[in-house]
Protein backbone atom coordinates (compact mmCIF):
# COMPACT_ATOMS: atom_id res chain seq x y z
CA UNK A 1 0.00 0.00 0.00
CA UNK A 2 1.13 3.75 -1.02
CA UNK A 3 0.28 6.32 1.21
CA UNK A 4 0.73 9.93 0.31
CA UNK A 5 0.30 12.65 2.57
CA UNK A 6 0.15 16.38 1.94
CA UNK A 7 3.03 15.51 -0.72
CA UNK A 8 4.21 18.90 -1.95
CA UNK A 9 7.36 19.70 -4.59
CA UNK A 10 8.03 23.57 -5.46
CA UNK A 11 11.15 24.07 -8.05
CA UNK A 12 11.19 27.75 -7.19
CA UNK A 13 8.66 29.67 -8.07
CA UNK A 14 6.61 26.49 -10.07
CA UNK A 15 4.46 23.94 -8.15
CA UNK A 16 4.96 20.60 -9.46
CA UNK A 17 3.10 18.77 -6.62
CA UNK A 18 0.39 20.38 -4.56
CA UNK A 19 -0.57 19.05 -1.30
CA UNK A 20 -1.37 16.00 -2.91
CA UNK A 21 -3.19 12.88 -0.48
CA UNK A 22 -4.16 9.64 -1.39
CA UNK A 23 -3.52 6.00 -0.37
CA UNK A 24 -3.03 3.33 -3.31
CA UNK A 25 -4.61 0.21 -2.10
CA UNK A 26 -3.14 -3.33 -2.67
CA UNK A 27 -5.01 -6.06 -4.95
CA UNK A 28 -6.19 -3.19 -7.58
CA UNK A 29 -4.60 -1.60 -10.74
CA UNK A 30 -4.39 2.03 -9.49
CA UNK A 31 -4.25 4.35 -12.92
CA UNK A 32 -2.15 7.40 -12.68
CA UNK A 33 -3.71 10.12 -15.50
CA UNK A 34 -2.48 13.27 -15.98
CA UNK A 35 -1.83 15.67 -18.56
CA UNK A 36 2.41 15.94 -19.61
CA UNK A 37 3.79 18.59 -17.08
CA UNK A 38 0.65 17.27 -14.50
CA UNK A 39 3.50 15.66 -11.62
CA UNK A 40 2.87 12.51 -12.14
CA UNK A 41 6.82 11.22 -12.75
CA UNK A 42 8.13 13.76 -9.89
CA UNK A 43 5.35 12.24 -7.59
CA UNK A 44 6.69 8.95 -8.56
CA UNK A 45 9.71 9.87 -7.67
CA UNK A 46 9.55 11.25 -4.55
CA UNK A 47 7.72 8.02 -3.85
CA UNK A 48 11.15 6.48 -4.39
CA UNK A 49 12.99 9.05 -2.07
CA UNK A 50 14.82 9.98 -5.81
CA UNK A 51 13.31 13.27 -5.48
CA UNK A 52 12.94 15.50 -1.87
CA UNK A 53 9.52 16.22 -1.36
CA UNK A 54 9.25 20.14 -0.30
CA UNK A 55 6.74 18.96 2.23
CA UNK A 56 4.53 15.94 3.28
CA UNK A 57 5.59 12.31 3.06
CA UNK A 58 5.59 9.12 0.78
CA UNK A 59 4.71 5.89 2.46
CA UNK A 60 4.86 2.79 1.55
CA UNK A 61 3.41 -0.13 3.58
CA UNK A 62 4.32 2.75 6.66
CA UNK A 63 7.75 3.55 5.90
CA UNK A 64 9.65 6.08 3.73
CA UNK A 65 11.27 3.94 0.74
CA UNK A 66 14.55 5.16 1.66
CA UNK A 67 14.31 2.85 5.08
CA UNK A 68 13.45 0.05 3.88
CA UNK A 69 16.14 -2.80 4.23
CA UNK A 70 15.61 -4.65 1.02
CA UNK A 71 13.85 -1.83 -1.28
CA UNK A 72 13.54 -4.21 -4.18
CA UNK A 73 11.88 -6.84 -2.35
CA UNK A 74 9.27 -4.09 -1.58
CA UNK A 75 8.94 -1.88 -4.37
CA UNK A 76 9.49 -2.76 -7.65
CA UNK A 77 9.26 0.03 -10.25
CA UNK A 78 9.49 1.07 -13.71
CA UNK A 79 10.74 4.67 -14.45
CA UNK A 80 12.20 5.11 -17.83
CA UNK A 81 13.18 2.92 -20.27
CA UNK A 82 16.75 3.38 -20.65
CA UNK A 83 17.73 3.06 -16.73
CA UNK A 84 19.93 0.43 -17.90
CA UNK A 85 23.81 1.60 -18.97
CA UNK A 86 23.73 1.13 -22.58
CA UNK A 87 27.21 -0.88 -22.58
CA UNK A 88 26.22 -3.16 -19.97
CA UNK A 89 24.25 -6.34 -21.19
CA UNK A 90 20.92 -7.13 -19.77
CA UNK A 91 21.76 -9.90 -17.53
CA UNK A 92 24.92 -8.10 -16.14
CA UNK A 93 22.21 -5.24 -15.48
CA UNK A 94 20.16 -7.33 -13.91
CA UNK A 95 22.88 -9.02 -11.48
CA UNK A 96 23.79 -6.19 -10.00
CA UNK A 97 20.32 -5.04 -9.59
CA UNK A 98 19.82 -9.10 -7.69
CA UNK A 99 23.21 -8.32 -5.74
CA UNK A 100 22.29 -4.78 -4.45
CA UNK A 101 19.59 -6.40 -2.52
CA UNK A 102 21.16 -9.80 -1.75
CA UNK A 103 17.97 -11.17 -4.32
CA UNK A 104 19.18 -15.14 -5.40
CA UNK A 105 20.58 -15.33 -9.27
CA UNK A 106 18.25 -17.30 -10.44
CA UNK A 107 15.88 -14.81 -10.03
CA UNK A 108 17.00 -13.17 -12.92
CA UNK A 109 16.86 -15.88 -15.80
CA UNK A 110 13.08 -16.28 -14.19
CA UNK A 111 12.27 -12.55 -15.14
CA UNK A 112 14.33 -12.25 -18.14
CA UNK A 113 12.66 -15.19 -19.19
CA UNK A 114 9.01 -13.92 -18.17
CA UNK A 115 9.41 -10.86 -20.37
CA UNK A 116 10.66 -12.43 -23.02
CA UNK A 117 14.49 -11.50 -23.16
CA UNK A 118 15.70 -14.31 -22.37
CA UNK A 119 17.70 -14.87 -26.20
CA UNK A 120 19.43 -10.81 -25.88
CA UNK A 121 20.00 -11.03 -22.62
CA UNK A 122 23.61 -10.86 -23.71
CA UNK A 123 23.12 -8.01 -25.46
CA UNK A 124 24.31 -4.70 -24.62
CA UNK A 125 21.13 -2.48 -24.14
CA UNK A 126 22.36 0.50 -25.73
CA UNK A 127 21.68 -2.06 -28.82
CA UNK A 128 17.78 -2.10 -27.63
CA UNK A 129 14.95 -1.47 -28.88
CA UNK A 130 12.47 1.06 -27.10
CA UNK A 131 9.72 -1.69 -26.75
CA UNK A 132 13.30 -4.21 -25.75
CA UNK A 133 14.11 -1.30 -22.89
CA UNK A 134 10.11 -1.76 -21.84
CA UNK A 135 10.74 -5.23 -21.33
CA UNK A 136 14.02 -4.40 -18.86
CA UNK A 137 12.85 -2.25 -17.08
CA UNK A 138 9.76 -4.25 -16.20
CA UNK A 139 12.25 -7.03 -15.95
CA UNK A 140 13.87 -5.39 -13.52
CA UNK A 141 10.51 -4.34 -10.98
CA UNK A 142 9.67 -8.19 -10.59
CA UNK A 143 12.78 -8.82 -9.81
CA UNK A 144 12.76 -8.70 -6.43
CA UNK A 145 8.82 -10.33 -6.21
CA UNK A 146 7.70 -7.13 -4.94
CA UNK A 147 4.41 -6.43 -3.25
CA UNK A 148 4.44 -2.92 -4.34
CA UNK A 149 4.92 -2.12 -8.45
CA UNK A 150 4.76 0.97 -9.83
CA UNK A 151 4.71 1.63 -13.77
CA UNK A 152 5.51 4.68 -15.18
CA UNK A 153 4.19 4.45 -18.85
CA UNK A 154 4.96 1.45 -19.17
CA UNK A 155 3.29 0.84 -22.68
CA UNK A 156 4.91 3.47 -24.52
CA UNK A 157 7.17 1.78 -27.43
CA UNK A 158 5.15 -1.41 -27.43
CA UNK A 159 3.89 -2.89 -30.06
CA UNK A 160 -0.38 -4.56 -30.03
CA UNK A 161 0.80 -7.68 -28.24
CA UNK A 162 3.47 -6.18 -26.15
CA UNK A 163 0.62 -3.85 -25.24
CA UNK A 164 -2.07 -6.42 -24.60
CA UNK A 165 0.76 -8.36 -22.42
CA UNK A 166 1.52 -5.25 -20.14
CA UNK A 167 -2.49 -5.14 -19.39
CA UNK A 168 -2.32 -8.69 -18.60
CA UNK A 169 0.34 -8.87 -16.43
CA UNK A 170 -0.64 -5.97 -14.56
CA UNK A 171 -3.91 -7.29 -14.21
CA UNK A 172 -2.77 -10.83 -12.75
CA UNK A 173 0.04 -8.73 -10.33
CA UNK A 174 -3.41 -7.21 -8.73
CA UNK A 175 -4.79 -10.50 -9.16
CA UNK A 176 -2.20 -11.88 -6.58
CA UNK A 177 -3.05 -9.50 -4.17
CA UNK A 178 -0.38 -6.34 -5.47
CA UNK A 179 -0.63 -2.68 -5.42
CA UNK A 180 0.17 -1.83 -8.92
CA UNK A 181 0.26 2.05 -9.48
CA UNK A 182 0.39 2.92 -13.08
CA UNK A 183 0.74 6.37 -15.13
CA UNK A 184 -0.65 6.44 -18.34
CA UNK A 185 -1.95 9.43 -20.35
CA UNK A 186 -3.42 6.84 -22.75
CA UNK A 187 -7.02 6.65 -21.71
CA UNK A 188 -8.48 3.86 -23.81
CA UNK A 189 -5.40 1.89 -22.11
CA UNK A 190 -6.64 3.08 -18.33
CA UNK A 191 -10.24 1.99 -18.89
CA UNK A 192 -9.57 -1.10 -19.83
CA UNK A 193 -6.68 -2.02 -17.06
CA UNK A 194 -7.54 0.61 -13.77
CA UNK A 195 -9.82 -0.58 -11.23
CA UNK A 196 -9.75 2.89 -9.54
CA UNK A 197 -8.14 6.05 -11.11
CA UNK A 198 -6.17 9.15 -10.00
CA UNK A 199 -6.15 12.10 -12.26
CA UNK A 200 -3.53 14.92 -11.52
CA UNK A 201 -3.62 18.61 -13.48
CA UNK A 202 -1.14 21.05 -12.68
CA UNK A 203 0.02 18.93 -9.79
CA UNK A 204 -3.49 18.95 -8.03
CA UNK A 205 -5.75 16.10 -7.45
CA UNK A 206 -8.51 16.12 -9.68
CA UNK A 207 -10.34 12.67 -9.05
CA UNK A 208 -9.64 9.50 -7.11
CA UNK A 209 -12.77 7.22 -7.43
CA UNK A 210 -13.57 3.79 -9.13
CA UNK A 211 -13.29 4.24 -12.52
CA UNK A 212 -17.32 3.82 -12.94
CA UNK A 213 -17.89 6.59 -10.25
CA UNK A 214 -15.15 8.95 -12.34
CA UNK A 215 -17.56 7.77 -15.59
CA UNK A 216 -20.80 8.34 -13.93
CA UNK A 217 -19.45 12.00 -12.43
CA UNK A 218 -18.83 13.20 -16.24
CA UNK A 219 -21.03 15.93 -17.89
CA UNK A 220 -20.80 14.31 -20.99
CA UNK A 221 -23.45 11.43 -19.93
CA UNK A 222 -26.21 12.89 -21.88
CA UNK A 223 -29.96 11.25 -23.18
CA UNK A 224 -31.14 11.93 -26.71
CA UNK A 225 -34.65 12.52 -26.98
CA UNK A 226 -35.73 12.70 -30.61
CA UNK A 227 -39.49 13.23 -31.55
CA UNK A 228 -41.60 14.15 -34.81
CA UNK A 229 -43.49 17.06 -32.48
CA UNK A 230 -41.42 20.15 -32.58
CA UNK A 231 -43.57 21.67 -29.75
CA UNK A 232 -43.87 18.84 -27.79
CA UNK A 233 -40.09 18.52 -27.32
CA UNK A 234 -40.27 22.20 -26.56
CA UNK A 235 -42.83 21.87 -23.45
CA UNK A 236 -40.36 18.59 -22.80
CA UNK A 237 -37.15 21.14 -22.95
CA UNK A 238 -39.39 23.66 -20.33
CA UNK A 239 -39.92 21.01 -17.57
CA UNK A 240 -36.26 19.95 -17.24
CA UNK A 241 -34.94 22.68 -15.52
CA UNK A 242 -33.35 20.22 -12.90
CA UNK A 243 -30.28 19.56 -15.94
CA UNK A 244 -29.65 21.01 -19.41
CA UNK A 245 -31.25 21.02 -22.44
CA UNK A 246 -30.18 21.69 -25.62
CA UNK A 247 -32.37 21.74 -28.95
CA UNK A 248 -29.80 21.86 -31.49
CA UNK A 249 -32.67 20.86 -34.50
CA UNK A 250 -36.70 20.97 -33.56
CA UNK A 251 -36.94 16.93 -33.53
CA UNK A 252 -33.93 16.66 -31.70
CA UNK A 253 -33.35 16.94 -27.66
CA UNK A 254 -30.15 16.48 -25.84
CA UNK A 255 -30.63 16.25 -22.09
CA UNK A 256 -27.02 16.57 -19.58
CA UNK A 257 -27.21 16.00 -15.83
CA UNK A 258 -30.59 14.23 -15.68
CA UNK A 259 -31.12 10.71 -15.80
CA UNK A 260 -32.68 8.82 -18.44
CA UNK A 261 -35.58 7.58 -16.15
CA UNK A 262 -36.40 10.93 -15.18
CA UNK A 263 -37.14 12.38 -18.49
CA UNK A 264 -38.79 9.45 -20.37
CA UNK A 265 -41.23 9.76 -17.25
CA UNK A 266 -41.34 13.61 -18.01
CA UNK A 267 -42.38 12.82 -21.68
CA UNK A 268 -44.85 10.91 -21.23
CA UNK A 269 -46.36 13.09 -18.30
CA UNK A 270 -46.19 15.78 -21.15
CA UNK A 271 -47.75 13.06 -23.90
CA UNK A 272 -44.90 13.65 -25.98
CA UNK A 273 -44.30 10.87 -28.32
CA UNK A 274 -41.06 9.60 -28.96
CA UNK A 275 -39.12 8.05 -31.96
CA UNK A 276 -35.72 7.85 -30.01
CA UNK A 277 -34.48 7.62 -26.54
CA UNK A 278 -30.84 7.20 -25.59
CA UNK A 279 -28.59 7.02 -22.62
CA UNK A 280 -25.24 7.70 -23.92
CA UNK A 281 -22.38 7.42 -21.48
CA UNK A 282 -19.53 9.08 -21.93
CA UNK A 283 -16.15 7.02 -22.70
CA UNK A 284 -13.21 7.93 -19.87
CA UNK A 285 -11.18 9.53 -22.71
CA UNK A 286 -14.19 12.85 -22.48
CA UNK A 287 -14.38 12.64 -18.45
CA UNK A 288 -10.74 13.20 -18.18
CA UNK A 289 -11.05 15.53 -21.05
CA UNK A 290 -13.09 17.57 -19.34
CA UNK A 291 -11.80 16.86 -15.86
CA UNK A 292 -8.47 18.26 -17.10
CA UNK A 293 -9.26 20.71 -19.55
CA UNK A 294 -8.48 23.39 -17.07
CA UNK A 295 -5.12 22.22 -15.68
CA UNK A 296 -3.25 21.48 -19.10
CA UNK A 297 0.12 22.50 -19.22
CA UNK A 298 0.90 23.23 -23.04
CA UNK A 299 -2.46 23.35 -24.93
CA UNK A 300 -2.85 23.70 -28.23
CA UNK A 301 -3.94 27.28 -29.56
CA UNK A 302 -7.48 27.53 -30.18
CA UNK A 303 -8.79 25.73 -27.45
CA UNK A 304 -7.73 22.56 -29.04
CA UNK A 305 -9.04 20.06 -25.92
CA UNK A 306 -12.56 21.16 -24.41
CA UNK B 1 10.49 -7.90 -31.76
CA UNK B 2 10.74 -10.16 -29.64
CA UNK B 3 7.50 -11.52 -28.01
CA UNK B 4 7.31 -12.69 -24.81
CA UNK B 5 7.72 -16.54 -23.87
CA UNK B 6 4.23 -16.59 -21.57
CA UNK B 7 1.40 -16.31 -22.50
CA UNK B 8 -0.10 -16.36 -19.08
CA UNK B 9 1.98 -13.48 -17.56
CA UNK B 10 1.73 -14.66 -14.16
CA UNK B 11 5.18 -14.34 -12.01
CA UNK B 12 6.63 -17.19 -10.83
CA UNK B 13 6.74 -16.38 -6.93
CA UNK B 14 9.86 -17.42 -4.68
CA UNK B 15 8.88 -19.59 -2.26
CA UNK B 16 7.79 -18.57 1.10
CA UNK B 17 10.82 -20.95 2.67
CA UNK B 18 13.36 -19.32 0.12
CA UNK B 19 12.50 -15.93 1.23
CA UNK B 20 13.91 -16.58 4.36
CA UNK B 21 17.49 -17.59 2.76
CA UNK B 22 17.31 -13.92 1.37
CA UNK B 23 20.23 -11.69 3.33
CA UNK B 24 22.65 -9.62 2.20
CA UNK B 25 21.83 -6.33 0.97
CA UNK B 26 22.66 -3.11 2.40
CA UNK B 27 26.41 -2.24 2.58
CA UNK B 28 27.62 -5.54 0.93
CA UNK B 29 25.10 -6.04 -1.35
CA UNK B 30 25.47 -2.61 -2.57
CA UNK B 31 29.62 -3.49 -2.39
CA UNK B 32 28.55 -6.81 -4.60
CA UNK B 33 25.93 -4.76 -7.71
CA UNK B 34 29.16 -2.32 -7.81
CA UNK B 35 31.59 -4.66 -8.27
CA UNK B 36 29.61 -6.43 -11.01
CA UNK B 37 28.78 -3.03 -12.31
CA UNK B 38 32.62 -2.39 -12.67
CA UNK B 39 33.26 -5.20 -14.78
CA UNK B 40 30.58 -5.43 -17.06
CA UNK B 41 31.39 -2.48 -19.23
CA UNK B 42 34.09 -2.19 -21.59
CA UNK B 43 35.00 1.17 -20.67
CA UNK B 44 37.03 -0.31 -17.70
CA UNK B 45 38.62 -3.01 -19.52
CA UNK B 46 40.06 -0.38 -22.10
CA UNK B 47 40.68 1.88 -19.11
CA UNK B 48 43.14 -0.27 -17.47
CA UNK B 49 44.27 -1.56 -20.22
CA UNK B 50 45.23 1.66 -21.62
CA UNK B 51 47.13 2.08 -17.91
CA UNK B 52 49.08 -0.96 -18.57
CA UNK B 53 50.49 0.24 -21.95
CA UNK B 54 51.30 3.74 -20.95
CA UNK B 55 53.06 2.34 -17.80
CA UNK B 56 54.76 0.24 -20.34
CA UNK B 57 55.98 2.90 -22.77
CA UNK B 58 56.85 5.69 -20.27
CA UNK B 59 58.59 3.31 -18.47
CA UNK B 60 60.52 1.99 -21.59
CA UNK B 61 60.92 5.89 -21.96
CA UNK B 62 62.24 6.80 -18.65
CA UNK B 63 65.02 3.39 -18.89
CA UNK B 64 66.39 4.44 -22.21
CA UNK B 65 67.20 7.80 -21.01
CA UNK B 66 68.41 6.77 -17.69
CA UNK B 67 70.86 4.68 -19.39
CA UNK B 68 71.99 7.34 -22.11
CA UNK B 69 72.44 9.80 -19.41
CA UNK B 70 74.68 7.07 -17.89
CA UNK B 71 76.61 6.70 -20.76
CA UNK B 72 76.93 10.16 -22.60
CA UNK B 73 80.20 12.13 -21.91
CA UNK B 74 78.54 14.74 -19.46
CA UNK B 75 79.42 13.19 -15.84
CA UNK B 76 77.00 15.39 -14.44
CA UNK B 77 73.97 13.87 -15.83
CA UNK B 78 75.04 10.32 -14.56
CA UNK B 79 72.02 8.78 -12.92
CA UNK B 80 73.78 5.47 -11.81
CA UNK B 81 72.62 2.39 -10.35
CA UNK B 82 68.64 2.93 -10.00
CA UNK B 83 66.00 0.47 -8.96
CA UNK B 84 63.98 -1.07 -11.57
CA UNK B 85 60.58 -0.28 -9.49
CA UNK B 86 62.05 3.80 -9.05
CA UNK B 87 61.62 3.66 -13.04
CA UNK B 88 57.59 2.75 -12.63
CA UNK B 89 57.08 5.48 -9.41
CA UNK B 90 58.30 8.03 -12.35
CA UNK B 91 56.11 6.48 -15.02
CA UNK B 92 52.79 6.64 -12.54
CA UNK B 93 52.82 10.82 -13.30
CA UNK B 94 51.49 10.06 -16.57
CA UNK B 95 49.83 6.50 -16.81
CA UNK B 96 47.66 7.67 -13.22
CA UNK B 97 45.62 9.10 -16.16
CA UNK B 98 43.93 6.47 -17.39
CA UNK B 99 43.37 4.83 -14.00
CA UNK B 100 41.92 8.27 -12.71
CA UNK B 101 39.52 7.91 -15.67
CA UNK B 102 38.10 4.64 -14.90
CA UNK B 103 37.45 5.71 -11.15
CA UNK B 104 35.64 8.83 -12.56
CA UNK B 105 33.91 7.29 -14.46
CA UNK B 106 32.33 5.29 -11.76
CA UNK B 107 29.86 8.12 -11.09
CA UNK B 108 29.83 10.59 -13.88
CA UNK B 109 28.64 7.95 -16.09
CA UNK B 110 25.44 7.68 -13.70
CA UNK B 111 24.40 10.74 -14.45
CA UNK B 112 25.77 10.94 -18.26
CA UNK B 113 23.39 7.70 -18.89
CA UNK B 114 20.89 8.90 -16.38
CA UNK B 115 21.50 5.37 -14.82
CA UNK B 116 21.81 7.18 -11.17
CA UNK B 117 18.00 7.03 -10.48
CA UNK B 118 17.88 3.04 -10.96
CA UNK B 119 21.10 3.27 -8.76
CA UNK B 120 19.67 5.11 -6.08
CA UNK B 121 16.09 2.95 -6.30
CA UNK B 122 18.38 -0.10 -5.76
CA UNK B 123 20.24 1.56 -2.91
CA UNK B 124 18.08 4.37 -1.31
CA UNK B 125 20.97 5.33 1.52
CA UNK B 126 23.15 7.38 -0.15
CA UNK B 127 25.56 7.45 2.16
CA UNK B 128 25.91 3.63 1.57
CA UNK B 129 25.81 4.11 -2.29
CA UNK B 130 28.69 6.14 -2.10
CA UNK B 131 30.62 4.07 0.52
CA UNK B 132 29.64 0.84 -1.82
CA UNK B 133 31.50 3.10 -4.64
CA UNK B 134 34.53 4.26 -2.60
CA UNK B 135 34.88 0.58 -1.70
CA UNK B 136 35.27 -0.84 -5.03
CA UNK B 137 36.87 2.17 -6.64
CA UNK B 138 39.50 1.83 -4.25
CA UNK B 139 40.46 -1.83 -4.48
CA UNK B 140 40.13 -1.64 -8.09
CA UNK B 141 42.82 1.20 -8.62
CA UNK B 142 44.75 -0.16 -5.58
CA UNK B 143 44.90 -3.47 -7.53
CA UNK B 144 45.82 -1.52 -11.06
CA UNK B 145 48.19 0.67 -9.10
CA UNK B 146 49.85 -2.60 -7.87
CA UNK B 147 49.89 -4.25 -11.26
CA UNK B 148 50.81 -1.15 -13.22
CA UNK B 149 54.27 -1.10 -10.96
CA UNK B 150 55.05 -4.18 -11.35
CA UNK B 151 54.57 -3.76 -15.27
CA UNK B 152 56.89 -0.85 -14.86
CA UNK B 153 59.37 -2.79 -12.79
CA UNK B 154 59.48 -5.37 -15.02
CA UNK B 155 60.11 -2.68 -18.19
CA UNK B 156 62.18 -0.83 -16.20
CA UNK B 157 64.61 -3.57 -15.25
CA UNK B 158 64.69 -5.39 -19.03
CA UNK B 159 66.16 -1.85 -20.19
CA UNK B 160 68.55 -0.84 -17.29
CA UNK B 161 70.80 -3.60 -17.51
CA UNK B 162 74.17 -3.26 -15.53
CA UNK B 163 72.66 0.17 -14.42
CA UNK B 164 69.57 -1.71 -12.54
CA UNK B 165 69.20 -2.57 -8.58
CA UNK B 166 66.69 -4.83 -8.13
CA UNK B 167 65.54 -6.18 -4.21
CA UNK B 168 62.20 -8.12 -3.68
CA UNK B 169 61.51 -6.35 -0.34
CA UNK B 170 62.14 -2.89 -2.23
CA UNK B 171 59.82 -3.58 -5.24
CA UNK B 172 57.35 -4.61 -2.92
CA UNK B 173 57.12 -1.96 -1.00
CA UNK B 174 57.36 0.28 -3.93
CA UNK B 175 54.26 -1.65 -5.62
CA UNK B 176 52.38 -1.11 -2.80
CA UNK B 177 53.16 2.62 -2.46
CA UNK B 178 51.87 2.85 -6.40
CA UNK B 179 48.78 0.89 -5.15
CA UNK B 180 48.33 3.10 -2.12
CA UNK B 181 48.74 6.54 -3.70
CA UNK B 182 47.00 5.38 -7.05
CA UNK B 183 43.37 4.56 -4.59
CA UNK B 184 43.87 7.77 -3.05
CA UNK B 185 44.15 9.44 -6.15
CA UNK B 186 41.52 8.01 -6.76
CA UNK B 187 39.23 8.25 -4.32
CA UNK B 188 39.60 11.84 -4.70
CA UNK B 189 38.47 11.99 -8.56
CA UNK B 190 35.45 10.44 -6.99
CA UNK B 191 34.40 12.18 -4.36
CA UNK B 192 34.68 15.66 -7.09
CA UNK B 193 32.72 13.52 -9.85
CA UNK B 194 29.89 12.93 -7.17
CA UNK B 195 30.30 16.75 -6.45
CA UNK B 196 30.45 17.83 -10.04
CA UNK B 197 28.33 15.61 -11.73
CA UNK B 198 29.92 16.27 -15.08
CA UNK B 199 33.01 14.17 -16.68
CA UNK B 200 34.35 17.20 -18.50
CA UNK B 201 34.13 19.06 -14.63
CA UNK B 202 35.69 16.25 -13.16
CA UNK B 203 38.94 15.93 -15.58
CA UNK B 204 39.68 19.27 -15.29
CA UNK B 205 39.16 19.62 -11.76
CA UNK B 206 41.48 16.93 -10.60
CA UNK B 207 44.17 17.92 -13.76
CA UNK B 208 43.84 21.27 -12.30
CA UNK B 209 44.77 20.20 -8.67
CA UNK B 210 47.05 17.83 -9.13
CA UNK B 211 49.72 18.79 -12.28
CA UNK B 212 48.73 22.59 -13.07
CA UNK B 213 47.77 24.71 -10.46
CA UNK B 214 51.18 22.88 -8.31
CA UNK B 215 53.53 23.38 -11.30
CA UNK B 216 52.51 27.14 -11.40
CA UNK B 217 52.52 27.68 -8.08
CA UNK B 218 56.36 25.95 -7.97
CA UNK B 219 57.32 28.34 -10.64
CA UNK B 220 56.61 31.44 -9.19
CA UNK B 221 59.06 31.42 -6.32
CA UNK B 222 57.41 33.15 -3.48
CA UNK B 223 57.12 30.88 -0.81
CA UNK B 224 54.19 31.20 0.74
CA UNK B 225 52.65 29.79 -3.05
CA UNK B 226 54.98 27.05 -2.24
CA UNK B 227 53.89 25.93 0.87
CA UNK B 228 50.12 26.18 -0.26
CA UNK B 229 51.78 24.20 -3.50
CA UNK B 230 53.13 21.30 -0.71
CA UNK B 231 49.52 20.44 0.85
CA UNK B 232 48.01 20.58 -2.59
CA UNK B 233 46.98 16.33 -3.18
CA UNK B 234 49.10 15.96 -6.15
CA UNK B 235 52.54 17.40 -4.72
CA UNK B 236 51.33 15.33 -1.41
CA UNK B 237 51.67 12.44 -3.32
CA UNK B 238 54.75 12.93 -5.38
CA UNK B 239 56.24 13.40 -1.71
CA UNK B 240 54.78 9.96 -0.51
CA UNK B 241 55.77 8.21 -3.71
CA UNK B 242 59.07 9.39 -4.21
CA UNK B 243 60.09 8.96 -0.38
CA UNK B 244 60.92 12.73 0.06
CA UNK B 245 61.88 13.74 3.29
CA UNK B 246 61.90 17.77 2.84
CA UNK B 247 59.85 19.69 3.63
CA UNK B 248 57.78 16.62 5.32
CA UNK B 249 58.14 13.05 5.27
CA UNK B 250 56.32 10.50 3.08
CA UNK B 251 54.14 9.76 5.93
CA UNK B 252 52.76 13.50 6.05
CA UNK B 253 52.44 13.36 2.72
CA UNK B 254 50.40 10.21 2.78
CA UNK B 255 48.36 11.58 5.04
CA UNK B 256 47.52 15.16 3.29
CA UNK B 257 46.47 13.17 0.36
CA UNK B 258 43.96 11.09 2.26
CA UNK B 259 42.76 14.10 4.07
CA UNK B 260 41.89 15.63 0.47
CA UNK B 261 40.60 12.36 -0.37
CA UNK B 262 37.84 12.33 2.44
CA UNK B 263 37.37 15.93 2.11
CA UNK B 264 36.41 15.53 -1.65
CA UNK B 265 34.21 12.53 -0.52
CA UNK B 266 32.62 13.94 2.01
CA UNK B 267 32.08 17.13 0.05
CA UNK B 268 30.41 14.79 -2.65
CA UNK B 269 28.18 13.30 -0.04
CA UNK B 270 26.92 16.49 0.90
CA UNK B 271 25.95 17.71 -2.80
CA UNK B 272 24.40 13.50 -3.36
CA UNK B 273 22.47 14.04 0.32
CA UNK B 274 20.93 17.24 -0.35
CA UNK B 275 20.26 17.19 -4.70
CA UNK B 276 17.47 14.73 -6.58
CA UNK B 277 18.51 12.50 -8.52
Amino acid sequence: MILLTGLTKRYGETTAVRDLSLRVESGKVTGFLGPNGAGKSTTMRMILGLDRPTSGTALIGGRPYATLPHPLREVGALLDAKAAHPGRCARSHLKAMARSNGIPGARVETVLDTVGLSEVAGKRTGTFSLGMGQRLGIAGALLGDPRVLMFDEPVNGLDPDGVRWVRELMRSLAAEGRTVFVSSHLMSEMQQTADRLVIIGKGRLLADAPIAEVLASSSRNTVKVRSPHPAALSRLRDRLTAGHAEQPSPGELIVTDVPVERVGELAHEEGVPLHELTARKASLEQAYMELTADSVEYAAPGGGRT
Amino acid sequence: MISPSATTPSLPSVPASRRRSFDNGGLPGAMAAEWTKTWSVRSTWWSLLTALLLMAATAAQLGIYTTDTNTNTDPTDDKGIVAASEIAIQAIDLAQFAVIALAMLAITVEYSAGTIRATLQWMPRRAWMLMAKTAVVACVTFGAGVLMGAVGAAVGAAILGRWRSFSFAGTARDLLTIGLYLALICMFTLGVGTALRSAVGTLTSVFLFLTIIPASLQNSNITFFERISDALPGVAGARFLRGATDPYPPIVGLLILAVWAVAALAGGYAVLRRRDA
